[in-house]
Order: C-alpha cells, then structure tokens, then sequence
C-alpha cells in the first residue's frame, strides 16, 4: 500500500504540460543558477518538510550580509528546534534536549566558493532533464530532473522559479522510485529585507547546555589520526575538503573528510574510540541523509551524507590508514574540481 | 549500473492543465483561508477565532511543552497565548502568515512564564555523562495518570485503525492531503477524478474517523 | 443538510473552501457545538497521522480558551503554585524501537552494491512484505543523549559542505523530531 501511495504521489507531482526535452546542460545551466541565487539572494519561507510519514511545518530566512550567508532554520511545530548560522558560527538548537551544538562556521565566507559546482563531470553520473512545470505559487516553474545512473546516490526533482530560479519544491528519490523526502513551500518571498530580528532564535537557550566544538586547543600531535582514507568510494566522489574537529568530550581532534560528487556530499569522521562507548556498528536515517558508525582499529569511523545508507554503509567499513608515503595523503582545498 | 528504472515519469498524459484552470475554484490554501478567518475575528466573528483555536490548539501546546521543560503546565500557557492572541487581533496586519504571528506569541508567552519562575541553571559545558544523565531525569518525570496515557494512546490507535480500514480511494485521499500535503486539486490529477471527488471522499474519511472518536471523547 | 455544512467544514480545514462560503460556516459552527466537536475531530486525525505520540491538546481546550475571552479574563502570568485544571494528556517521546515496529519503514540491507545484484533494502512495514534472513534489526535501540549529540555535531559539520539543497534536506531532517530517525543495530549477512 505505501509502495502503491509513492508511486501515486510521484504521478501526482508530475503534473506537466508536454514539452519538449531540453539538453542537458540547460539543466545544468539552471542547478547553477539556483546554486547561485540560494546563496545570494534574501528569502524568508514557509514549507512541509515530509519524511517518512512524518511531516513538520519550517521556516527559513536568509540573508546575505557583507558578502555571507546568514540563516536560520526554524520548526515551527513539532520539535522547536532551530539552526542559526551567523558569521562566525552554527547554532543547533534543541529545546527539547535543553542542549545548544556550536560549531564554527567553516566556509570561508566567499559566497559561491565553496558551492559543488554542477560540472560536466555530473553528466557521468547523473541524467538530467529539464522541463517546463505547472505553476507553484502563483509562479512559472522549469522542472529539473536529476537521476543518478546507479544506485549508489539519490534522484531528485527540483521545481524552479523562473525568474529567480529559487526552489519551490523539490524531492528526493531512492532507487525504488520513492519519495524519501520532500520539501514544499508554502510561502516564499525573495529579494526583500530581512529584519534582524527574524533571525534571532525564538529558543531561550540561556538555561541550556552548550556544547562547542573546537573550543579547546589541540593537546598534542595528531599524527596517529590523519591518513585514513576510505578504500571504496562510488564511482565519482572526490575528497574536497578535509579538516580536524575538536569534539567536545573527545580527547583528540577528529578527522573529517569531505567527498562530493559534485552534487551529493559525504563525510567521514575519524575519532579514537572512548572507552566506554557506542559498540555495534549502527545505521542512522534521517529522510534522505544516512549516517553509519562502525568500529576500526579501536577508532569510531562515521559515514554520514545524502546518499542511501547501503553508501554510508560501504564508505565507512572501507576505511583504513593508509601509508604515510601515499601520494593523494593531503587534502585539496575547496578551490579543487570538485 | 541500472538507472532508476521507475524514476516519476514526466509524460504529459495527465489532463491538459489549461482548462482545468478555467474552471478552478480559487484554491484558498491555508494560509488564506486563516487570513479569511482572522479578518472575521477582527470584526467580532468570535467563531472564526475559535476555528483557529480549534486548528492550531495541538501545535501551540506541543510548542509551548517544548519550551517550559515542565509539559503540566503546557496548556495553561498555551491558553494564555490565545487568549493573548485575541485580544491582539487588532495588530494583525496579514504581511506574516498567522500561525507565524501566533508562534511568536506562544513562544514569548513561555519566556515570561520561565522568566517569572526559580531556575536552577545548569552547568555549563559539563561534563556530557553527568549532566546528560541529569536532563534525561528530568525529562523521564511521569506527569501524566495511566489513565490520561491510556487514552493518548488509544485516540492514536483509534485514528490508525479507522484509516486502515477506510475503503482504498478515501484512505488514499486522506493520506494524500494530511500526510503528504497536496492541494485538492494535485489529489484530483493523482487520483484522476474531479476535484468534488477529492473533497467529498476527504470529507467522507474524516466522518469516518469522527465517527470512532465519538465513543472516545464523548 | 448537515452533511453539505460539515463538508464545507472538511473543506476549510484544507484551506479550499472559497472565502464567500466561509461566512455562513462561520456563524453555524457559533451556534453548534457538535459542529465545533466534528471539527476538533478533523483537525486531531491529521496531527495524528503526522505525529503519532506527541503531545496532544485535551479534549476541553478549545472550549476553555473560548471562556477564558468569554471572561474578558486578564492574563496571569502562572506562577509556580501550579494549579491544574485538568490532568494534562500526554504521553512521552515515542522511542525509536515503538516507532520502527509500527509505522516507521525499517530499512534494512541485504546486500552490497557493486555485486552482481541490485543493493535492495528489505522494508518491513505495514504492507509488511519482506523479512530477513539472519540480519533481524536487533530490536532498534533506542539511541543514548550521547549517541544522538554525536550524531547532531555531525550532521552540523557534514552540512556546512554540502550544497544549498542537500544542506537543507539535512538540516530540516535534523530538526524534525527523534521519531522521524530510524536506528538499527545489526550484523550484515550477505544475502541471497
């Protein structure tokens, strides 16, 4: 029965009027265009955020000031939380733990720098098609189709606005063809002025626990640490970014990859193992994002990314040290072709 | 590598969207349709403020319980918010959504109420075991009678069965609009059939539910 | 002709109902109250559909708020005596192993990708289809404050590097409360 309802709801949101097919860097032209605009425009929105079966209304307002993203993400029923990310930091508001998670900003605060690029090298690995939709919103939409050739990565289907290029809707899709998650907005207004106040935290976390990261100096060299490297990767993912967390609680820095597929994103992080500690390996889902745990070599190794979980899954269980004379040892910076 | 063989297909062969817009109704939406409602209750329409009430009581107080960290008095605050809410009608412009307008209330409602009470504060930065142990306590305290979680319970078994046991078009008519957030008329292309279908078929799987909750709630 | 009202009721809950129908709604359900019920009724199916296990409004609420303004009551800020009307209806944070045995789809991996066979995911759900071999979910624990701040760091980090619209699939998922996460421990078998 719910395999029957995904496929009604994927009839039901492909609404079109037939059109002809356009070329596939059209497509492309538009993901770039998004990109862009959700990077530098002002918007403050209203959507359903569906997973699963459960559904929770959000807002989120962003706003670009001195050449950076701010926002904040809020849930407006069900959990309270909140997602802030100011200048130099992001806040991970949980009212119903009491607990506050700062970690510091890590772009490096250029706009459309550190964006996945939509490059040719996505055609290998993904189809994309773009058409023209039925309105949303009152709005013109172009519909972009982005559907992987294997199934080690996720589809989606973006609803473009024609003007700004802003997503009013989008979904994501497994290999089965169902709808993992899917963000619909009610409400969006784009270009305006965003008060300050709006992106204030309606959270009064002042009798919370905060928990930051990378407060603490590093204690010593963290040699043993760097030099894991996953073995298998999917076709396509390239490490963009690598970097040392100090976590809260965590004696050593963290390692943190970052690979990319030049749309989807995967990190793995590298911590020694506590003591007493989280043993089995375990699988988290949360809508299109899986994250997989397992234990290396007495170190805790976590693949979390946008990818299905059999990937995360796969990712993480191949990850070994790798020799320290290995050429590929340091990671590119985010100027890299990603 | 097989491509996703059953990725939604982008045939045009639904209906042609032109006419189904001539004659469109003007789909409201919610937010709207609160506004409609809002303007009545500024003009003393004391049944279109209750319809609010009515529509966004469980949103308010579940918000509210989140932030007091204590739920027992979830609902007297969250009366205090509508209460509030009333009698600000009148500042009410319309160029935020309504429930927007509300939550701010409700959230600004719970901050004074916390304000005014004693708090122990906790430690900041602590270490996690201990104080991870302490807010689970807290969180673990049972507020509620076996009898008030018996019936929590038991409304939400009541709803599920009473879905699962709808014929298919109004199960599937109701999980469409409630679930997964589709207008009337998206149902109507899904489902292929007219608009009047979805709605009557929404309505006649609400009936139904109202129907076993009337044992329940009576 | 009830049920025309009552269907237009249904109707303005969804927001689809044209606003020159709304008046007359309006001025029936002031003077009905099981109107008023069957609408309380509409609205408690969808939030329990969406949220099964949350907090819940009692079945007076309504009725007292519209006293309260009734009362042209002022508002008291409540104090610290904490005077209950009545017990208040609510039940805990559903916890993940309830939520994966009902509702909730388990997932559940077979096999690799990257093998001769497809990678399936194995679904236990309603429509309860396919059961495993030797690699039963081994009960969904219910992850520990510790466990999901891990996570929750995690996922902050993870999402500063992804693009706009993975970071916000990501981020809202993170937001979304803990019965949304579906957690299993396992041991991977290779299947059939």
């Amino acid at each position: 029965m719910r395999r029957r309802l995904a496929v009604i709801v994927a009839l039901a949101v492909a609404l079109v009027t037939p059109h002809a097919m356009a070329t596939p860097d059209e497509a492309r032209d538009w993901l770039q265009r998004m990109t862009e605009s959700l990077a530098s425009r002002n918007y403050d929105g209203l959507f359903t955020h569906t997973a699963g079966s459960q559904s929770e209304t959000m807002r989120i307002v962003h706003r670009v000031e001195d050449g950076r993203g701010v926002e904040r993400l809020v849930s407006l029923d069900g959990s309270g939380r909140e997602i802030v990310r100011t200048a130099g930091e992001v806040h991970f508001y949980m009212p119903d733990r009491g607990v506050v998670i700062v970690e510091p900003r890590t772009d490096d605060g250029s706009l459309l720098k550190a964006l996945p690029a939509p490059g040719p090298r996505l055609d290998s690995l993904y189809t994309l098609s773009i058409r023209k939709g039925n309105k949303l919103l009152g709005r013109e939409v172009r519909v972009v189709d982005i559907q992987p050739r294997d199934a080690f990565r996720y589809g989606y289907r973006l609803w473009l606005d024609e003007e700004t290029a802003m997503p009013l809707r989008s979904v994501v899709v497994d290999s089965a063809g169902q709808v993992v998650e899917r963000i619909h907005f009610t409400r969006l207004e784009t270009d305006g002025t965003i008060d300050r106040h709006d992106l204030e935290p309606a959270v009064d976390a002042s009798g919370f626990q905060w928990i930051r990261s990378g407060k603490r100096s590093e204690p010593r060299a963290t040699v043993a640490v760097t030099g894991w490297r996953p073995l298998k990767m999917p076709p396509g993912f390239r490490l963009v970014a690598s970097r040392l967390q100090v976590m809260p609680g965590v004696p050593m820095p963290v390692q943190h990859l970052i690979f990319s597929d030049g749309f989807a994103s995967v990190s793995v992080f590298i911590e020694p193992s506590p003591p007493t500690g989280p043993a089995p390996p375990e699988s988290t889902s949360m809508g299109s994002a899986n994250a997989y745990s397992t234990r290396i070599r007495g170190h805790v190794v976590t693949a979390v990314g946008e990818v299905p979980a059999a990937t995360v899954r796969d990712i993480a269980t191949s990850v070994a040290p790798v020799e320290a004379a290995a050429p590929a040892a340091e990671a590119p910076t985010a100027d890299a072709e990603r | 590598m097989k491509a996703m063989a059953n990725f939604p297909p982008s045939d045009g062969s639904t209906e042609p969207h032109e006419s189904r817009e001539e004659h469109a109704r003007p789909a409201a939406g919610v937010e709207q349709s609160d506004l409609e409602l809002v303007k009545r209750a500024q003009r003393n329409e004391r049944g279109a403020f209750d319809l609010l009430v009515l529509r966004y009581q469980h949103k308010v107080i579940k918000l509210v319980a989140r932030l007091l960290r204590d739920p027992t008095e979830a609902e007297d605050v969250a009366q205090e918010a509508f209460v509030k809410a009333y009698r600000a009608l009148g500042s009410f412009r319309g160029d935020s959504a309504f429930y927007t307008w509300l939550y701010r209330i409700a959230v600004n409602t719970a901050r004074n109420t916390m304000a005014s009470r004693q708090r122990r504060p906790l430690e900041y930065e602590a270490d996690l075991s201990e104080s991870e142990q302490s807010s689970v306590d807290a969180r673990m305290k049972d507020t509620d009678t076996p009898e008030a979680a018996a019936l929590s319970e038991e409304i939400h078994q009541t709803v599920n069965r009473a879905v699962e046991e709808l014929p298919e078009d109004l199960r599937t008519a109701i999980i469409l609009r409630e679930i997964e957030g589709l207008s009337y008329e998206e149902i109507a292309a899904a489902m292929e059939c007219p608009v009047g279908t979805v709605r009557s078929r929404i309505f006649r799987a609400r009936e139904a539910i109202d129907r076993s909750l009337k044992p329940l709630l009576d | 002709m009830t049920n025309q009202i009552r269907e237009q009721m249904s109707a303005l809950l969804d927001g689809e109902l044209p606003p020159d129908e709304v008046g007359l709604l309006v001025r029936r359900l002031e003077r009905d109250a099981s109107l008023r019920k069957a609408f309380g009724n509409y609205v408690l199916a969808g939030e329990s559909l969406r949220a099964p296990g949350a907090i819940m409004a009692s079945p007076g609420f309504a009725a007292r708020v519209s006293a309260a303004i009734d009362d042209g009551a002022v508002p008291v800020t409540v104090s610290q005596s904490s005077h209950r009307r009545e017990p208040l209806r609510w039940r805990r944070p559903v916890a993940a192993t309830a939520v994966a045995a009902s509702a909730a789809l388990a997932a559940v991996l077979l096999v690799r990708p990257g093998t001769e066979q497809q990678p399936r995911l194995a679904v236990n759900g309603n429509g309860g289809a396919m059961v495993t071999l030797a690699s039963l979910p081994v009960g969904g624990s219910s992850p520990t404050p510790a466990q999901n701040q891990r996570i929750a760091s995690y996922l902050v980090a993870h999402g500063q590097y992804a693009s706009p619209i993975g970071r916000r699939n990501l981020w809202s998922s993170a937001l979304a409360a803990e019965t949304g996460i579906t957690r299993v421990a396992y041991e991977i078998v290779e299947g059939p």
